[in-house]
């Protein structure tokens, strides 16, 4: 069916209004839900939220956008998701303020699932993304983000900046100088804007280098990538949609790895970014609601054809900025974003590529932690190690998790390492009955028990050997094992061993005795002797 | 006794002045400490609005040194008139003649405050509305009602500029709430010297009403208080604000939100309906 593109736009607005106007009950039920809320949560902050959550919208367009191109699908499936997401998020999220929507991190990570299966699988995986992220936050999940130390952070943070900006690579190689131009004039006006007197602190500045760029290239008739090249915008408002997929086994086998990636990595940002918004707000966000919320979000993007997404660090920063706090600067940008692609897309069309790049370079600077650089000669070597191996592992695999976990495990060999280092055996010699005593002090565990052995002079024949640990801690069964080795090794010596303190020292192993958060068990296995 | 002392939230609001008079009448007649609180609440929105939505290089670090600075620039005035407000009340409660008063200045909400401090708290005393709510439609304050139902211990909440109570109305339905609020007021802790205590019950069955007047009269029996027996008919909220008006009652005692969140939220709670609605003093017990 041919619609005369006008004609069509007409329509969609007439539609969009008709929504809104045949909807009184959700709209009723939406401001019940606001009223009924913590002050803080709806309408503590309406007038700074509600501005917050425009400047926000109008950043997420080009940036939905640059994420569409990125997955490889039309632009119309990152707006929906970011559209659908962030509406949904501002209700079911945990985090007040924090802006959910189609991300890199996630966008990245459905490459080849769109290239091989297409858009309907890339869906599919969005729902179960989202069936797993709410599993996710049932079990609680979000307490093993106490694993991810600072610099895994940073390294996340970093490894993200670059991947956007490597993502901008396409679109800046092989084509004409006009684009170098305008990609450049664009990141002055978004750094230079804001110090125009008055307007430049009103006007976005990523807004007005859209404006500007639109109308250039326009009107002197550049030739430059425009959006429309990039794909479908929105022709319709967004509908509710099953996935057309064969619901088999053999689908779930090619989406299940997707989605997994998708669910860790979305709910690692989404997590990260609530800390960060905790930090700078100074307020407090329910981690365990953020995981189900961004799995309800997810699954509601998948089903009105859009793709899986996550807070957004970059987005979410600009909202605090801009004076967002509340729910409402979520809701506000997530339906502003729809109004204006659904009143502008004909005025999209014609927005130069340049313009997003310029954008998406603009976040890629924001996010890249430009400080760690610096601490890279102040900070521990074991630190700067753990975040620039996260960067490679990310850099080289595009999955933020790969990143994430390497990130963790070189964290926590060095820290058996160090922990290793707390351990040492002295001894002495009693002339009067021939008896060698050893005193072990500090930590057995796995990474310290053949240091431990290393301890004991097995050549030296005495009648009698004490091995005191009192002093010591035996963490798991390798310690258990290195110490009956060294026994059975001097008994057939032909010494006699006697072993002191072994329950005080076995109390460590702390599979036998839960600790837990009990300050007097702790207190007695670390500080008491 | 090992609750000894009156808690009283003041905020510098005209009402603040007469709950401090109130305050100093009841510590004298029961020998109680009065402890002030003044909260400081923390909204966290920022007023440096900037629309320029880009992202900067390490816009994180400076965005929260900006935050942060803003934040202590405003915690830093409002300690400061907070000390003010506690120190002029802490100086009119000892020109009073009362030597003991303890002062408490403390971050958070007025009922995350009082939950804190609920240990050692016999009594707790409130305005009826707040500075930052005075212009509220209800002429309640906002954090009224929470802070009501934050403590278990009787709540005196200042409606009217001070005058000597002398009348006291106690509004009797026979629920173990207003029960238990009776046996309280008969053990004289509150309030030592001789008041006139009306006790009103209202019903259709006339029966019913006279049972529980003379049941509540009963229970007082042991106390002080001059004991007055009414019972009346009709709407309950109407009869007990016209007899407030015409005998000049100048404390209403009563249980008070006995009902659940469910019933205060579809019904509206009749205690706040109560406050609203009657132009005396309350003292609200749980």
């Amino acid at each position: 069916m041919h619609i005369n593109p006008i004609l069509n736009n007409v329509w969609l607005k007439f539609l969009f209004l008709k929504w809104m106007w045949y909807k009184p009950r959700l709209i009723f039920t939406i401001l019940i839900i606001m009223l009924l809320s913590p002050k803080t949560d709806w309408l503590g902050n309406i007038k700074g939220d509600i501005l917050a959550g425009i400047v926000v919208a109008l950043a997420l367009i080009p940036e939905a956008i640059a994420f569409s191109v990125i997955a490889g699908v039309d632009p119309k499936v990152g707006l929906y998701a970011s559209f659908a997401i962030a509406v949904m998020i501002a209700f079911v999220g945990g985090r007040a303020g924090m802006i959910s929507a189609a991300t890199a991190a996630t966008a990245l990570l459905m490459v080849t699932l769109v290239k091989q299966f297409g858009l309907q699988y890339l869906l599919a995986a969005s729902v179960l993304a989202g069936v797993l992220q709410i599993v996710a936050g049932y079990l609680n999940l979000h307490k093993f983000m106490s694993f991810v130390s600072k610099s895994v952070m940073t390294g996340f943070l970093n490894a993200l900046a670059i991947l956007i900006f490597m993502a901008q690579l396409p679109e800046l190689t092989d084509v004409t100088w006009q684009v170098y131009a305008l990609v450049a004039l664009g990141l002055g006006i978004i750094y230079l804007f804001p110090y125009v007197p008055y307007i430049g602190k009103i006007l976005p500045s990523p807004l007005v280098n859209i404006i500007s760029l639109t109308i250039l290239a326009y009107y002197l008739k550049i030739d430059v990538r425009t959006i429309n090249d990039m794909g479908d915008l929105p022709d319709t408002l967004p509908i509710f949609l099953w996935p057309d997929i064969p619901f088999t086994w053999e689908t779930l086998k090619i989406i299940f790895p997707y989605s997994a990636s998708i669910a860790i990595v979305g709910l690692l940002e989404s997590l990260m970014t609530a800390s960060v918004i905790d930090e700078l707000t100074d307020t407090e966000s329910d981690k365990k609601r953020e995981c189900k919320g961004q799995g309800i979000a997810n699954i509601g993007s998948g089903l009105i054809g859009g793709m899986a997404g996550c807070a957004m660090i970059g987005q979410s920063i600009i909202n605090v900025k801009s004076g967002g706090r509340g729910r409402l600067s979520t809701l506000v940008a997530g339906v502003f974003l729809l109004v204006l692609v659904v009143f502008l897309s004909d005025i999209l069309k014609i927005v130069p590529m340049a313009a997003l790049v310029a954008v998406m370079i603009m976040v890629s600077i924001g996010t890249f932690s430009w400080s760690s650089i610096k601490e890279l000669k102040t900070n521990p070597k074991n630190s700067s190690i753990v975040m620039i191996a996260t960067v490679i592992v990310v850099v080289y695999t595009h999955n933020l998790a790969f990143g994430v976990f390497t990130g963790i495990l070189i964290g926590s060999l060095f820290l058996a390492q160090k922990l290793s280092q707390f351990m040492y055996v002295k001894s002495n010699y009693t002339d009067e009955n021939d008896t060698r005593t050893y005193h072990v002090v500090g930590q057995v565990f796995f990474n310290s028990s053949d240091k431990f052995i290393s301890y004991f002079d097995f050549k030296e024949a005495v009648d009698k050997i004490v091995i005191n640990v009192k002093r010591a801690h035996f963490y798991d069964i390798t310690a258990v094992a290195a110490l009956d080795k060294v026994v059975i090794k001097l008994r057939r010596e032909g010494t006699d061993v006697t072993i002191v303190g072994l329950n005080s020292a076995s109390e460590t192993m702390l599979d036998k005795f839960a600790v837990h958060d009990n300050p007097d068990e702790i207190d007695k296995i670390m500080g008491g002797h | 006794m090992i609750n000894k002392y009156i808690l009283v939230g003041i905020d510098g609001s005209s009402i603040s002045d007469s709950l401090l008079q109130y305050a100093i009448w009841l510590a004298k007649s029961n020998g109680m400490t009065i402890k002030l609180l003044h909260t400081i609440e923390h909204s966290h929105n920022t007023e440096n609005l900037h629309h320029e939505g880009n992202l900067t290089p390490n816009i994180r670090r400076e965005l929260l040194k900006e935050l942060s600075n803003e934040e202590r620039e405003k915690s830093k005035k409002l300690l400061a008139k907070g000390k003010e407000i506690l120190n002029s009340a802490k100086q009119s409660i000892i020109e009073a003649g009362l030597t003991d008063v303890v002062a408490k200045l403390r971050h958070g909400t007025l009922p995350e405050a009082i939950e804190d401090l609920s240990d050692e708290i016999a009594l707790v005393m409130l305005g009826s509305k707040g500075k930052d709510h005075q212009n509220n439609e209800s002429g309640l304050g906002f954090h009224l009602e929470n802070a009501i139902k934050s403590t278990t211990t009787p709540v005196f909440i200042a409606k009217k500029e001070f005058t000597q109570p002398k009348k006291v109305m106690f509004a009797y339905n026979g629920s173990p709430t207003s029960k238990r609020a009776l046996e309280m007021i008969s053990q004289d802790t509150i309030y030592k010297e001789p008041l006139e205590i009306h006790i009103v019950s209202v019903s259709n069955d006339q029966e019913l009403t006279k049972n529980l007047v003379t049941e509540a009269e009963n229970i007082l029996a042991n106390s002080s208080a001059t004991v007055i027996k009414k019972t009346l008919k009709g709407d309950t909220l109407q009869q007990l604000t016209n007899y407030q008006e015409k005998n000049k009652i100048d404390i209403t005692a009563m249980g008070a939100f006995s009902h659940g969140k469910l019933h205060g939220f579809f019904f509206g709670s009749f205690t706040t309906k109560m406050i609203q609605q009657s132009d005396t003093n309350f003292l609200l017990i749980r």
